[in-house]
């Protein structure tokens, strides 16, 4: 089993052989991300294995970014502007700021700019009746127009679709005939759901992500197939749960969200194995910084998610905080004068200045190096030499009258203050006090950024994982693997309503078996997402409790509604009938165990010892720190800040007042040195 | 990010002064106070996904608060991100309603009611619940929730209506009193609704679940009293409160000393157009102190177009936050630096019986805009374009043909529409007004429950504001309604353009409303929903607006159609209504537009050919229609036009 995680900055891929993990990173090249991740693949010999997961931020970066085709968006005539509106309302912090605009609005960065967006003649009525017939001349005038503008692909999200698809039917039909077999989704296959604006704004980010993944799909393909790997290709979705390849690229917005949300699932799992119950999980890579919360050692699972706000996908995704504050964070100087760091990253290419690939702007990591937490010859075990002389003249180069020391120390801090006002800002606006939760640090530069932030932010510790560098695609690898998949329907709850429902789920759990080796021992979990008649947004995830879906199992199901929306929201409204919305089914595979590995202590009563000694400069004081490599870590080592752990792929930084504790699977424990004991407990 | 305030004087405390004064240190202070702002978000997602009603389920047409006990004087720490005019008022109809009822009476387990507006302020169908929380045994504070109900009684299906004369047409006042006595209903306050109001089915499942989500905001704040102690949980309530308060105090500082004026106007009332209101606006600064004074402000109206005290509060506060302190998160500390003076029976201060009061927003909204103009030449004071400044609401009433009445409230008017432009750039041209934070109701949800289609919901060209940045376009809604029906409309903002430019910029234009039976525009039988062309106006029938009588679109030198000529416009099933909000305001001059972005708006259809070189002085030829991509910039006869040098000598903007 392989996983792969391609990041904005690096390409992370891990595997596991005979129960043990095996990693590596290469960088991501953008411009043909698939190479990376070839590379990353055939360096852990993908042609024996017999899965290969897949998780992207090529996606979101694309959308984040607007490095985005020209597609076009066919709509009900009178409508197009639905995309520029959005559900209208403003973020909490603008509540009262009149600078505010919608991020993705024309007067901004639209998705798809006003005349792209065209109306055709056809209304229905709500309940799927016509009340207006297509209008084939003038929807050929509107597509027509779509093609002298070059558009690479198509969204179409007519009114009432979700109820009556043949309008939606007809023009997609429309455009293939006058545009050819280029991108197109339509709504009523992509979500058929309620409230026009979300499902049109799904739409057209499904049909942006064809155009990133398909052809990307395709080379990856060829290439691993060239590389003799002949086993599946999944995708991970937006809450780390997998599709079979081909299912993912059919309706790709599912996988917008995936890079982030394996980072999670890691982070719950490596909880559970420690009994960390309450985590920080923060995964800071070379562009951006994604923050999420596991809480009572659950995640946060949602059936819609926003990219940007309020601009939204109808999908599951793990709830996820993101923005741009990493490695590789340009540090610039302002009009007047002042030094500033981020959100724009150098990413991998050029990259920092000290990568010696033509990145001129000095970063985050230049500054690290500088400061001597990083070491220049030991950067990806060795595997890349920092030129130092490079990050200090992109620091000499910034246009500011203060001297190098202060250059670096303050470009230094500023990025700890920035991702340190993030996951505050996390913390409290879920609501959680971020004194009772473990900071969970990993992606390239957490480790050698975030025990700073202990002060910072007030968490109980600071947690780093084994494999820091690489443990987001470690949730892509894991002791089970677990599919979904997904249907929506309105049906009203009933007995009459159980052959439709029957054959809901049989077709979603025909379609992953499909897919899927050998389906035999899975174990299947069923639920709905409903609501009561009447209302407008559902309760998700109700049981089901088996198939056929009989009269007496709908029953069953009406019943799990009732006691679960009574048991959540405290009503218990039986008179009301139960609407069913969206169907899921889960299937869970057993696969080879997976195992962090245990350490064993020294018994020898003794403690790590220092490799090496180096110095830190430009911190408030000069700073002599020890420096470790962890491979050499055993179960119960404390090591005093200043300390530097190097490991091949990370460097944690234990800075000066701080302590570090060495768990049972490696993971180091940092917390506020106050030289009492009880502030070092051993395992 | 964090809200940690930057104020100085709370900065300025030391760790141990911190702590004598709050009862925590700084720390636990912003824990507690962000804790707050998270209880009441959860008690308003509790409500938004389990509503029936259209107004709650899909408008968010509510508010959730905490406030502190007596001895805090009902501070309130926190106020959830929806309606301003519900969360400015809330602070004192707690206070009032609890005051009023004995806070000495209440008792674990009661939720005490109260909507009337000259207490709590608001319209009556805004019912504002009120749990009080005890902590070991003693009286800690209140979780509130106030919640838009469908309808309240009164002649009007829904409530919504210009033409209601006293407080006895408005609908049913409750005055402050127990809906729950140790979790039990009573039985004689649900009678006094449910005997009163309109839609009980719908109604009781909402009060239960408004209901449920005051018990989650009771036990989300009593486990963090036990968490973190009374002591330190009252403390950050005032931090929280003395934290606003210096935010907006330093804001004020930031105004030159000195006096501004500025002035506007409501078109009529809900009787006819022979009485326009008058806005008068004073504001006096004074260091870190202001005075905002409406004397000499007309009377109250002869309808339900008046607000109350609390309404015009929570509008200087609003127009405050926006222009002086737009970050730090409201709360009832925010305007200690402020005094406000009213006239008794104004239209802004309306007086029971007679002084009517509903469209409370339409006297308000105007307060906003008014005080961004008085300040839009103080030197350091963002300037803030007018937006589409009216709510213009359409109400309508019928039965189907089963018997089952039906009502459509606040959906297919002119509720949404563009913003003014700021330096920061072109507005929007789809917000909610300055007022408030809502959704807007998507219209699948919206036609699948009620008889009624929405036609068009699109941008006009040549509507916003010219400027640097230009302002929002207008909204034009078609609504089709597909049975017989009785209709409301408010329209209250045509005669002068609420979208004023500012620094140099244009004002947007003036909306209107028109009708057409289903006799002379037949949307089922032409095959296609109507025009923006000048054709569809010439079958209309004008409601309101200030129009060009022989084109019938809109003309400030025109003609003003009275929108309640006819009070209640009765329809037969196929009629078509058309609302055209007013345009938002630009910013700087337009003649130093980036030619490039007004190329860019010919290409959207933001502004046609003709409106790029009057408006902007930019020539650009091509066919924006046929081939949006092939516009030329003619650079030379810009220039031209630009200097003044063009064949037209209206160089200057609008």
């Amino acid at each position: 089993m392989l996983g792969v995680d391609v990041g904005g900055t690096f390409t992370d891929v891990v595997g596991v052989e005979d129960g043990r993990i095996v990693v590596t990173k290469v960088p991501t090249d953008p411009s043909t991300t698939e190479s990376s991740v070839l590379e990353g693949a055939r360096a852990l010999n993908v042609g024996g294995k017999t899965v290969f997961n897949h998780a992207s931020t090529a996606g979101l970066n694309a959308i984040i970014t607007r490095n985005i085709p020209k597609i076009g968006f066919i709509t009900t005539e009178g409508h197009r502007d639905m995309l520029d509106a959005g559900r209208v309302w403003r973020p909490r912090d603008a509540l009262t700021d009149a600078d505010w605009r919608r991020s993705f609005g024309d007067a901004t960065a639209p998705l798809v700019p006003r005349y792209l967006r065209r109306g055709v003649r056809e209304r229905l009525h709500a309940d799927g009746s016509v009340l207006i017939p297509l209008d084939e001349s003038h929807a050929i005038d509107q597509i027509r127009l779509l093609k002298k503008c070059d558009v690479t692909a198509v969204a179409i999200c007519l009114l009432h679709s979700y109820v009556n698809s043949d309008h939606e039917t007809r023009v997609r039909d429309l455009v293939r005939q006058e545009l050819g077999d280029i991108p197109c989704s339509t709504s009523f296959e992509v979500s058929p759901l309620a409230k026009e604006y979300a499902r049109a704004s799904t739409t057209v980010i499904d049909v942006l992500m064809k155009v990133v993944f398909e052809e990307y799909y395709a080379r990856l393909a060829s290439g691993l197939r060239e590389l003799g790997f002949q086993g599946d290709i999944n995708f991970a979705d937006s809450a780390a749960r997998l599709l079979p390849a081909d299912v993912a690229m059919r309706r790709p917005h599912r996988i917008v969200f995936s890079g982030p949300a394996a980072g999670t699932i890691a982070s719950r799992r490596f909880g559970n194995l420690i009994e960390e119950q309450n985590m920080i999980c923060c995964d800071v890579g070379g562009t951006s910084c994604d923050i999420s919360i596991v809480e009572n050692g659950k995640l946060r699972l949602n059936t819609t998610f926003e990219l940007e706000h309020d601009l939204v996908v109808n999908a599951l995704a793990t709830e996820i905080t993101s923005f741009g504050a990493g490695g590789g964070s340009i540090v610039s100087v302002d009009a007047v004068g002042e030094i500033g760091v981020g959100p724009a990253s150098a990413g991998a290419f050029p990259g920092p200045a000290c990568y010696g690939r033509g990145g001129e702007a000095p970063t985050v990591t230049d500054a690290c190096l500088l400061i001597g937490i990083l070491d220049p010859d030991a950067f990806l075990g060795g595997d890349m030499r920092l030129d130092v002389d490079r990050a200090r003249g992109a620091f000499e180069a910034l246009d500011v009258t203060l001297d190098l020391p202060r250059r670096v120390a303050y470009a230094y801090r500023l990025a700890l203050n920035n991702i340190a006002e993030g996951v505050v800002d996390v913390a409290i606006r879920n609501g959680i006090d971020p004194r009772e939760y473990s900071l969970v640090a990993f992606g390239a530069a957490g480790p050698m950024l975030l025990p700073a932030l202990l002060e910072l932010t007030h968490v109980k510790q600071v947690l780093i994982p084994p494999y820091p560098g690489l443990f987001s695609a470690l949730g892509l690898l894991s002791s089970e693997l677990v599919y979904s998949d997904s249907r929506s329907a309105y049906v009203v709850l009933g007995a009459d309503a159980a052959p439709q429902l029957d054959s809901l789920y049989a077709s979603i759990e025909a379609e992953l078996r499909e897919h899927l080796p050998s389906s035999a021992d899975a174990r299947i979990r069923r639920t709905f997402d409903g609501r009561l008649v009447g209302q407008s947004w559902d309760t998700p995830f109700i049981g089901v409790a088996e198939r056929p879906i009989t009269a007496e199992v709908v029953n069953g199901m009406i019943r799990s509604f009732h006691d679960e929306y009574e048991r959540r929201w405290g009503n218990r409204f039986e008179r009301f009938p139960v609407q069913g919305v969206t169907y899921r089914v889960q299937l869970t595979m057993p696969t080879p165990h997976l195992d962090y590995e245990e350490l064993g202590d020294r018994n020898t009563g003794e403690m790590a010892a220092p490799s090496a000694w180096t110095e830190l400069r430009y911190l408030s004081t000069g700073q002599r720190a020890a420096v470790f490599l962890r491979p050499e870590l055993r179960l119960g080592d404390v090591i005093m800040g200043p300390a530097l752990i190097r490991e091949d792929l990370s460097t944690t930084h234990v800075t000066d007042g701080q302590v570090a504790v060495v768990g049972r699977f490696g993971e180091l424990a940092i917390r506020r040195h106050t030289g009492q004991s009880e502030e070092v407990p051993v395992r | 990010m964090t809200t940690t305030p930057r104020h100085e004087s709370l900065r300025s405390l030391t760790d141990d002064a911190f702590e004598e004064r709050f009862g925590c240190d700084r720390f636990t202070a912003t824990v507690l106070a962000n804790r707050y702002r998270y209880i009441v978000e959860h008690m308003c997602t509790g409500l938004l996904t389990n509503a029936f009603s259209v107004i709650l389920r899909d408008w968010y047409d509510f508010a959730a608060t905490i406030s502190g006990p007596a001895h805090l004087d009902y501070a309130m720490p926190a106020a959830s991100n929806s309606l301003h005019v519900f969360i400015g008022t809330m602070a004192d109809a707690v206070r009032n309603a609890v005051e009023e009822y004995g806070p000495e009476r209440l008792a674990p387990g009661d939720v005490l009611i109260c909507n009337d507006p000259y207490r709590a302020g608001t319209h009556v169908n805004d019912v504002c619940f009120t749990r009080p929380v005890f902590a070991d045994g003693q009286l800690f504070g209140f979780v509130n929730l106030r919640a838009h109900m469908l309808d309240m009684g009164g002649p009007v299906p829904g409530g919504f209506s210009s033409t209601k004369r006293n407080v006895y047409e408005t609908g049913v006042v409750i005055a402050p009193q127990l809906l729950y006595c140790g979790d039990e209903p009573v039985r004689s306050t649900w009678s006094l609704i449910f005997d009163n109001a309109r839609f009980g089915e719908l109604m009781l499942p909402d009060v239960k679940t408004i209901y449920a989500n005051l018990l989650l905001g009771e036990s989300l704040l009593q486990e963090s009293v036990q968490r973190y102690g009374r002591t330190a949980s009252w403390g950050a309530m005032a931090y929280a409160c003395d934290a606003s308060a210096g935010s907006m105090a330093l804001g004020i500082s930031g105004v030159p000393d000195g006096e501004y004026l500025a002035e506007d106007l409501i078109d009529g009332d809900g009787i006819d157009d022979s009485e326009e209101y008058r806005l008068h606006v004073r504001i006096v600064v004074q260091g870190s102190r202001m005075e905002i004074d409406f004397s000499g402000s007309s009377r109250q109206a002869r309808t339900a177009i008046n607000a109350g005290w609390l309404d015009t509060k929570t509008a200087v506060y609003t127009a405050l936050k926006f222009l002086l302190d737009p970050r730090s998160p409201f709360t009832s500390g925010a305007l200690r630096n402020v005094d406000i003076c009213l006239p008794q029976q104004a239209f802004m201060h309306a007086l029971p019986p007679e002084g009517a009061i509903f469209l409370f927003w339409e006297s308000t909204l105007p307060i906003v805009l008014t005080i961004f103009k008085a300040l839009r030449d103080a030197p350091g004071v963002r300037g803030i374009a007018g937006d589409f400044g009216s709510l213009a609401l359409h109400n309508a009433n019928g039965v189907t043909p089963d018997g089952m009445p039906w009502v459509v409230v606040a959906l297919t008017g002119g509720e949404h529409g563009p913003w003014g432009a700021t330096a920061q750039g072109d507005a929007d041209s789809y917000n909610v007004p300055f007022m408030g934070n809502n959704l807007d109701p998507a219209i699948e949800a919206v036609e699948a429950s009620s008889p009624v289609l929405i036609l068009r919901k699109e941008y006009v060209a040549d509507t916003a504001g010219a400027g640097r940045f230009r302002g929002g376009a207008a909204v034009v809604k078609d609504s089709l309604w597909a049975l017989e029906a009785e209709h409301h409309t408010m329209p209250l903002h045509f005669k002068t353009p609420s979208g004023f430019g500012v620094k140099g910029g244009g004002a947007g234009t003036t909306g209107g409303v028109w009708m057409w039976e289903a006799t002379s525009l037949d949307v089922a039988n032409d095959g296609y929903i109507p025009a923006l062309d000048d054709d569809v106006y010439q079958q209309s029938t004008p409601v309101a607006g200030v129009l060009d009588p022989e084109t019938r679109r809109p003309d400030q030198e025109g003609e003003y159609f009275h929108f309640a000529r006819v009070p209640v416009l009765r329809t037969q099933p196929g009629a078509v209504f058309r609302y055209l909000t007013n345009g938002g305001g630009g910013w700087g001059n337009p003649f130093e537009r980036d030619p490039d972005l007004v190329k860019r708006d010919v290409r959207d259809g933001y502004v046609t050919l003709a409106g790029a070189e009057r408006d902007y002085g930019v020539v650009i030829t091509g066919d924006p229609e046929a081939d949006p991509e092939g516009l030329i910039f003619d650079e030379d006869a810009t220039r031209d036009r630009r200097s003044g040098n063009g064949e037209s000598s209206s160089a200057s903007p609008r």
